[in-house]
């Protein structure tokens, strides 16, 4: 098993890549902390906490995509719909954290570019797509399903072309061309991303359905409710 | 649904997920690492053959008794597995909620 990491392991991306990606990801970070203070209730932080763990509990459960890879949930999008993208991007970075000192899951060395591609790339641009979706899209149950599992593909894949960024910059192609490896990372990840809009939107909606006020994309307006719809 | 039921059901379910559900997710190596196999050979995880990517991946700078997910010192792998997942969710709900608690605290003086 030890050959096999999650994330970005040991020595795949060089150190001057890796260092520059740490210094982008502290100022991020830093950033996600003066912004989301200036929005944290007090009686979100028990939520915000839930999140952070759900987020890790998801990480856990890999599912199969093809035949022999799976993926993982990444949470950015989840936790951006739930919580804005300053506080979501602190949540994810909780949890990678927590994975690289504790678990071995993701290198030490690489924390600044694991952070920047799944807190902080995933939480905003999945923040993004939610926003523009759900001004063209009914404020329903399926429109805001409709909206994260969008928000959630499209994080994902961006948080995958945020590594094949970091590897054109310090990475050393080995058996494949950097274009091969581009075109393969981008394209599992669009599976990936599929099986993270599906989780993703059914854990939002759900949410919604009884405590819409938490959905922090729904800029506390609720959902309307069809007439049959009993929830 | 009030707050607190929320978040105990929230919690419960997530502990089921990190220490039962994980059991049985899939073992294959996920989007990143498939790609960076390719050109290699695996047998149960490890590299037997070929030139790829993850081949000049070096091991973990800390391991640790919680490497993988596992619990290094207990023999019963599927036990490890499932209580390295419920201790990875208390301790990230423990880490998270105080570090949000005193992201929220600093603010409450400015309100008062």
């Amino acid at each position: 098993m030890s050959d096999l990491a999650l994330h970005i392991p040991t020595d795949v991306v060089n150190g001057p890549t890796s260092l520059a990606f740490a210094l982008l990801a502290a100022i991020a970070v830093g950033a996600c902390v003066v912004k989301a203070r200036r929005h944290l209730d007090e009686r979100l932080v028990p939520l915000a906490g839930l999140a952070t763990a759900f987020i890790f509990a998801a990480q856990m459960l890999n599912f199969p995509i093809a035949a022999v890879v799976s993926g993982h949930l990444l949470g950015g999008a989840l936790a951006a719909a739930l919580l804005g993208p300053w506080l979501g991007a602190l949540c994810v970075t909780v949890v990678i954290v927590i994975q690289a000192l504790l678990f071995a899951d993701g290198a030490v060395t690489a924390l600044g570019l694991n952070v920047v591609n799944m807190a902080v790339i995933a939480s905003f641009a999945g923040y993004g797509v939610i926003l523009l979706a759900l001004k063209v899209l009914p404020r329903t149950r399926w429109g805001l399903g409709a909206a994260v599992f969008a928000a959630s593909v499209v994080s994902v894949v961006a948080a995958s072309a945020g590594f094949v960024l970091q590897f054109w910059l310090g990475g050393e192609e080995v058996g494949q061309s950097f274009g091969e490896l581009a075109a393969a990372i981008l394209g599992t990840h669009v599976l990936v991303g599929i099986g993270e809009g599906v989780i993703t939107a059914g854990a939002v909606t759900a949410v919604a359905a009884v405590r819409p006020d938490l959905v922090h994309a729904l800029r506390g307006s609720r959902l309307a409710q069809p007439a049959k719809e009993t929830v | 649904m009030k707050t607190k039921r929320l978040w105990t059901t929230g919690v419960v379910v997530t502990l089921i997920l990190a220490g039962f559900v994980s059991l049985f997710a899939s073992a294959s190596p996920d989007g990143l690492e498939s790609v960076l196999l390719t050109g290699c050979e695996t047998t149960d995880g490890e590299i037997t053959g070929g030139t790829c990517v993850l081949q000049a991946a070096g091991d973990h700078e800390i391991g640790g008794a919680f490497a993988d997910y596992g619990i290094s010192f207990l023999d019963n792998e599927i036990l490890g597995a499932s209580l390295a997942g419920i201790i990875g969710v208390i301790l990230t709900l423990a880490v998270a909620t105080g570090f949000f608690w005193l992201l929220a605290r600093g603010k409450k003086k400015e309100h008062a």
